[in-house]
């Protein structure tokens, strides 16, 4: 019963074009077509300017540092405040540096030589990136100043704590590498579930919604199962590989069973939708639009501490959440199961409720055709 | 032989009939926009991450140490969840999603720093989570900060009279268009929009593919004219239009009246941005259909082509260092030319005429579905061969 379910439930796939693309081919696609969106990594070549006013040679000094900052291209000296905004304002530049005059002048009596930063909070990350970096260069010159002051002033008090940042995991620190590990579990989670009710929704529209038995429901699931769990190996094992992600932090154990009910969680949800629609078309219609908020409630590009609590707890419902925080723990950071565990649980959960969902619902059917419930 | 004008009302007397008729189709376009917009709005409201957890491995146990750790849990972006013994308990900790920072205070600190010299912290951020440690290290940084001035106030100055001096060089960082540095304004502003348009195009790929699956082209277009043809399609997609242009209305509003972000440009130019942004996808939209000629193909397009359209739009991502094929991709979106007139309408105050250029992209994408799509797609209710593709 099981087996023949399986099987047939793979003939259907195989002899869908549209469940076909939705299952595998889109997979690939975006296996390669998403990650090509932030191919650059750590953006290089931010455009900024600066504004010499002192023209000195410390302010000269500052201008050579800008010219080495790794995130940033200096791209103009401009010869007042008001073309450096100018300039922001039209988007040439991303952030402007202001020397004021007086500057070495300060620096020398041992008072603060002040610099003005100027960041374009329209577009609030490149901005911030342009400043960090020319927040580093001020610091090196900082510490030559400082140098300066000693030889003109005496030696000062030493600062009482110095303070040293070190990246844990995803110690490459681009876009990249902080998302997509995390938008690949949306798209095998949307694929999975559109593909799925697509093909429980044809099925019912030709030919009425009918009952599945348990053992039936069995061999559907384990056949879309196995998608998703091929489906996951190919990200983590092909494509974090192929796009140099961070990977392959975790054991092999480990991986095999997030990956398992990962892929176990997402189908029964898939199943308890699916039992929904009974029109070929309505779950791509009614569900690629939920995608960009699935990803943001996961709590990886925005921290389930700054959502309402309320809000953090439904977004548990969805297997992505736990699954994301799962698959990026191991697969980046190294986590163990057992430390893991919370994430465990809340799949472990949601298989069970979605799959007792699906049982009851598809229980409930007539034997053969008939009726179905919704749209 | 009705003419155009009558037509077009047909077209559009004929959608709401049919969305009259169908929960579903109805939902996509009323109460669906509603929630994904409202759980947008309130997702982000707190604007910037607040009591993030880290943990605190103070191998000192000094006086020094513990009013550290105590300012850390008093500042409002941070908590201290926990102080373990030593780093492998805290990775472990990190590796638990129960921390996004460690803060290691080494042993003899309160020594080092009584002996007047300086002390090394370590902080260990989780760069897996890019946003929250990102945040929890700034305010570490200026925790730490403002604790060294604190003791060099109170030590440094009896040791060697003049000594304590400023930093040689301080930088004064203003953040333009966005003092606040807020995410909901960065995040909410961008997000409805990309929503709002995913939403539309679903919508209008709807509409028309189903006139096809149904064969249901064929009575409604195959008896009049290409200029009344034309005119009838205009009139269906005109609702959602119509609807969608409602939305961006109360998107706008959210943002700028309840919750108080200013427009400091031209809120007048953000609706004729909403506006030429839904004829845009309309145009594409006609195309794509007139390509598939399939309800179900046409959907899975529109998935792939608007479903993308936040990571490719360079908005919050700088596309400019991507690949080639991602900045073709980038220009070849409507969204993208919305989010640039967004930013100079919304936060950066341009005048009025600065945006038109991306109202003009826009348009052309209207223009190209239109020439390119809409002919196609009208011939194909005289072609019953074409139509009940799934």
């Amino acid at each position: 019963m099981i087996g023949r379910a399986f099987r047939a439930t793979f003939r259907a796939v195989l002899s869908d074009g549209t469940a076909l693309m939705l299952l595998v081919g889109s997979a690939i696609l975006y296996s390669f077509f998403y990650p090509s969106a932030y191919a650059g990594e750590v953006p290089t070549r931010i455009p900024i300017v600066v504004v010499d006013m002192d023209n000195s040679g410390s302010s000269r000094a500052l201008v050579g540092r800008l010219r080495a900052v790794q995130q940033a291209e200096l791209v103009a000296r401009l010869p007042s405040p008001q073309a450096a905004l100018g300039w922001i304002a039209d988007r040439r530049a991303s952030a402007a540096v202001l020397v004021p005059e007086g500057f070495e002048r300060s620096i020398l009596r041992g008072e603060q030589g002040t610099v003005a930063l100027y960041g374009n909070g329209a577009y609030l990350l490149r901005g911030s990136t342009a400043l960090a970096g020319v927040g580093a260069a001020l610091g090196a010159l900082g510490r030559d100043a400082a140098t300066d002051q000693a030889m003109m002033l005496g030696a000062p008090a030493p600062p009482a704590f110095s303070v040293v940042q070190r990246p844990l995991f995803n110690t490459r620190e681009g876009y990249g590498s902080a998302v997509f590990p995390g938008v690949t579990f949306v798209i095998i989670h949307q694929t999975l579930l559109i593909g799925l009710a697509l093909l429980a929704a044809t099925m019912r529209e030709r030919h009425g919604a009918r009952r599945f038995d348990a053992g039936e429901l069995v061999g559907i699931a384990l056949a879309f199962f196995t998608i998703g769990c091929a489906n996951t190996a190919y990200y983590t094992g092909f494509v974090f590989w192929f796009q140099d992600m961070p990977r392959a932090a975790g054991g092999f154990g480990a991986l095999a069973v997030a990956t398992a009910l990962f892929a176990a969680a997402t189908v029964a949800a898939a199943l308890a939708l699916a039992s929904l629609f009974r029109t070929r078309e309505r779950p791509i219609q009614l569900w690629i639009v939920t995608s960009v908020p699935i990803f943001f409630l996961s709590g990886l590009s925005w921290p389930a501490e700054a959502m309402p609590g309320w809000l953090a707890l439904l977004a548990r419902l969805l297997p992505t959440t736990p699954g994301i925080h799962l698959m990026v723990g191991i697969n980046q950071m190294g986590a163990t199961l057992a430390e893991q565990r919370i994430e465990l649980l809340n799949l472990a959960a949601l298989t069970l409720l979605y799959g007792t969902v699906a049982a009851v619902r598809y229980g409930q059917f007539p034997a053969r055709g008939g009726e179905g419930a919704g749209g | 032989m009705p003419g155009a004008g009558a037509a077009f009302r047909d077209g559009w007397r004929r959608e709401i009939r049919f969305l009259r008729g169908s929960a579903w189709d109805l939902a996509l376009v009323s109460w669906i926009p509603l929630l994904l917009l409202v759980l947008v709005a309130v997702q982000f409201a707190a604007g910037v991450p607040r009591a993030l957890p880290i943990a605190v491995v103070d191998l000192d146990g000094g006086g020094i140490a513990r009013e550290l750790t105590r300012r850390l849990d008093a500042a409002p972006g941070l908590r201290v969840v926990a102080r373990p013994a030593d780093m492998v308990a805290a990775r472990r900790l990190v590796r638990a999603n129960r921390a996004y920072a460690v803060v290691l205070i080494p042993r003899d600190t309160e020594r080092t720093v009584l002996r007047g010299e300086t002390a090394g912290l370590t902080v260990f951020y989780n760069a897996s989570y890019m946003t929250a440690s990102g945040a929890a290290l700034r305010d570490v940084g200026a925790v730490v900060q403002a604790h060294a001035t604190r003791l060099a106030a109170e030590q440094g100055a009896a040791v060697t009279p003049g000594a304590i001096r400023p930093p040689p060089i301080a930088a004064h960082t203003t953040i333009l268009f966005n003092p606040q540095g807020s995410y909901e304004l960065q995040l909410v502003v961008l997000l409805h929009p990309a929503l709002l348009h995913l939403l539309f195009m679903v919508a209008v790929a709807s509409a028309l593919g189903r006139e096809l699956r149904d064969g249901s082209i064929g009575p409604w277009l195959a008896a009049l004219s290409r200029r009344e043809a034309a005119a009838a399609a205009a009139g269906k997609i005109a609702v959602y239009l119509a609807i969608f242009m409602a939305w961006g209305v109360v998107a706008t509003g959210y943002l700028a009246g309840l919750r108080g972000w200013p427009i400091l440009g031209s809120p007048m130019m953000i609706l004729c941005g909403y506006a030429a942004m839904y004829l845009a996808y309309a145009g594409v939209t006609v195309l794509v259909t007139a390509v598939t000629l399939s309800m179900g193909k046409a959907l899975s397009a529109t998935g792939l082509y608007a479903g993308a359209s936040f990571a490719f739009a360079g908005a919050i991502f700088p596309i400019e260092s991507a690949s080639l094929f991602a900045r073709l991709w980038s220009a070849l979106l409507p969204y993208t030319a919305f989010a640039k007139l967004l930013a100079e309408q919304w936060m950066m105050g341009a005048p009025a005429g600065v945006s038109v250029p991306q109202l003009a992209i826009m348009l052309a994408f209207l223009l190209v579905g239109a020439v390119a799509g809409l002919p196609r797609y009208i011939a194909a209710a005289s072609r019953p061969a074409v139509w009940g593709r799934r």
